[in-house]
């Protein structure tokens, strides 16, 4: 178990009489980008949700390097502060970007490592500068969101999340409120990143990205794991019939992927 | 208490609904008057308004009520209760209608305007026809909201010896050394007016917001 | 008239007392109400439907009442059931109560135009209870309601005249004791009339500076 990251196991959640997910297995291992891949409703964000436990699962288990997440050693369910220090290990970024508007984007950055993680203020903030310049904004540090593109927005975003030195990164459709012209510069960060090592569970539409970075795909249908397979497998010969289905829909967007 | 008693406070609605609906009635159009001065921007004029406006919002209606009541005879101007509450609800509804007359007219799309200023209307025709109509609709909620507060501060005047609701209630609370069950009457008087009036402008706006949704 | 603003110099050590007074009472007041706001928004969306509809049934009487109506009740008529409490008091407890309803609605209504996700983010990124309350939810809240609750504040400064009834010695009072006591009605109103007015602006000031901050982060 020493490389592996995440491991989820038999986990299903239902809304009411909607059963979103039914006894999802799926594990990931140090360095891997998972990439999430499904037509809509199909329960992907529901999943990554769970992950961290901003969605509680009804059944099933969730271990982050071996600690389980939302249930404690005595078998009860954790408390806010257990939960809370699971989930600093664990890096999301959102579909809206979430940043926080009343602080500037250098704040967003450092306040989370100083206030939840506890640690000193002048090393956050040198960690948080070379972030912003490795997502190439650095000259935004005092903006506040507000002011910022969608995609500047997403890339503090991931600045953020990195800024905690997570063990995983969640990204929950990070590219799909964006304008076409702004995925990109979200992708290359994105890209960069799973290059480096991050382990990483990506959920996106985004075709291109999924073929060429992911090192695994996961295909989401109605709540269940239909089919997983490296990428160039799943692209080119499909085992499935619904993962036919939903390639072919998106063969636009995935010959026109490569971005 | 007695039913004289409840009649007497009955009687002290009337009063209280003919002070209040008075107040309105003048107040409404010299807010509106108030606020296209501000609109306007006629020179000097407009400040003044706007300095009026902001003092007299400032200024809680029994200190107002107060002043005119015991101000005026002294510089000569004699004035009864009546007299002075209807001039403090005058000015008092008229400084802060302004503000909701001049909240529409400030959002007024300046092109509609221009569109009658060139089929050649002149400027009066231009606000009686096409400004007023529409800043009518829209104000109306902030309207209503107004007439509410008014209504809750109408108590005041008891204060100067008018025999509204209020003064009715404890003028019965003192005679018969229980002020409890007039008061209890007088809220069960005032609170379903407010609460009409609440209610007509949550009507209002939500009759505003689907006919905006079917443009 | 000279002569009657002079008289009223005089006795400025009473105005100030009584401007003292008013202001006291409304900061007083207006951070008990926001803090009892605080407490009661939650209950107001909760999904128990009887602490709802019971702190919705609060906040709608209070919108309906008159407040020196409910001052009146608090002072006179509450010796009937055997609280009798002295006039500084009741207009403490009476101008609390009144706009610590209203100070819920205001805060529901700043609450449910917030959006959600950076909350949730401050959730995943693990922040809990206070540490999330007070530095991920709070701030932009409060940015967002700034104005609405400046403006309550000037409300309840105006609604603490209405306690010159209960002989409560607020500036209205003072205003009103000189004028009795001197005959200079228009000096002394006029007066307190530009110390309220006073008030207001610095209360507006206020509220300029935090939309100021709001208006950076928009």
């Amino acid at each position: 178990m020493t490389g592996r990251v995440l491991d989820v196991a038999g986990v299903s959640k239902r809304f009411g009489a909607l059963e979103v997910l039914s006894d999802i297995s799926f594990q990931v291992e140090k360095g891997e980008t998972v990439c999430v891949l499904g037509p809509s409703g199909s329960g992907k964000s529901t999943l990554l949700r769970c992950i961290n436990w901003l969605e509680r699962p009804d059944a099933g288990q969730i271990y982050l390097n071996g600690t389980q997440i939302g249930v404690n050693g005595a078998g009860l369910v954790m408390s806010d502060r257990e939960l809370s220090r699971i989930r600093t290990r664990i890096g999301m970024v959102f579909q809206h970007f979430a940043l926080w508007p009343h602080l500037t984007v250098l704040q967003n950055l450092m306040e989370a490592p100083v206030q939840v993680q506890k640690r000193p203020r002048a090393e956050v903030r040198d960690e948080a500068l070379a972030l912003l310049a490795k997502v190439g904004l650095s000259d935004k540090r005092d903006s506040f969101p507000a002011k910022l593109s969608g995609g500047q927005k997403q890339r503090v975003g991931i600045a953020r999340a990195l800024a905690m030195r997570p063990d995983l990164l969640l990204f929950d459709e990070p590219t799909s409120a964006l304008d076409p012209e702004l995925v990109g510069e979200v992708l290359v960060v994105m890209r960069e990143l799973a290059h480096e090592g991050m382990t990483m569970v990506v959920v996106t539409h985004e075709m291109g990205f999924a073929r060429d970075a992911a090192t695994r795909i996961l295909f989401l249908d109605r709540g269940r794991v239909v089919e997983t397979a490296m990428p160039e497998r799943f692209f080119s010969s499909p085992e499935t019939e619904r993962a036919r289905q939903f390639i072919q829909r998106y063969a636009g967007h995935a010959a026109n992927g490569g971005r | 208490m007695s039913a004289g008693d409840v009649l007497a406070i009955l009687r002290g609605a009337v009063v209280t609904v003919t002070l209040s609906l008075t107040g309105i009635l003048i107040g409404l159009p010299i807010g509106l008057g108030l606020a296209v001065l501000r609109w306007a921007d006629v020179p000097i004029v407009a400040r003044i308004v706007a300095v009026y406006v902001s003092i007299l919002r400032a200024t809680p209606l029994v200190t107002l009520l107060l002043l005119l009541f015991f101000a005026l005879p002294n510089i000569g101007i004699a004035i009864g209760p009546i007299s002075a509450a209807i001039l403090a609800l005058v000015m008092n509804t008229a400084a802060f209608n302004c503000e909701v007359w001049r909240a529409s007219l400030m959002n007024f799309p300046r092109d509609q305007y221009e569109a009658a200023q060139s089929v050649g209307m002149s400027a009066p025709l231009r606000f009686r026809r096409i400004v007023l109509p529409q800043i009518a609709r829209t104000s109306l909620p902030g309207l209503v909201n107004e007439m509410s507060l008014l209504i809750k501060v109408t108590p005041v005047l008891a204060v100067v010896g008018v025999v509204d609701i209020t003064r009715a209630a404890v003028r019965i609370g003192a005679e018969t050394y229980d002020p409890l069950p007039p008061f209890l009457v007088a809220v069960a008087l005032y609170a379903p007016i407010v609460f009409a009036l609440v209610s007509l402008q949550r009507w209002i706006e939500r009759r505003q917001l689907k006919a905006e949704a079917m443009a | 008239m000279i002569h009657d603003f002079g008289i009223v110099w005089g006795e400025r050590d009473l105005l100030l007392t009584g401007l003292g007074n008013t202001t006291i009472l409304s900061v007083l007041s207006a951070a008990a109400a926001l803090l009892i706001g605080f407490v009661l928004t939650p209950a107001l969306m909760s999904k128990q439907r009887w602490l709802a509809g019971a702190v919705r049934g609060f906040v709608d009487g209070m919108r309906c009442v008159p407040f020196l109506l409910f001052a009146y009740i608090v002072y006179y008529g509450l010796p009937s059931l055997g609280i009798r409490l002295d006039n500084w008091t009741s207009g403490l407890v009476a101008l609390t109560i009144y706009n610590a309803a209203y100070m819920a609605e205001i805060l529901r209504g700043a609450w449910t135009s917030q959006p959600r996700e950076p909350i949730e983010a401050g959730v995943a990124f693990g922040f809990s209870n206070i540490a999330l309350f007070r530095r991920i939810v709070l701030p932009p809240l409060l940015l967002a309601a700034g104005p609405v609750i400046g403006n309550q504040i000037i409300q309840i400064i105006k609604d603490s005249a209405f306690l010159t009834i209960i002989a409560l010695p607020e500036l209205t009072h003072a205003a009103s004791s000189i004028q009795s006591r001197h005959y200079v009605p228009f000096a002394a109103f006029i007066t307190a009339v530009f110390l309220y007015w006073g008030l207001c602006l610095v209360i507006e000031a206020g509220v300029s500076s935090i939309d100021r901050l709001a208006a950076a982060r928009r």
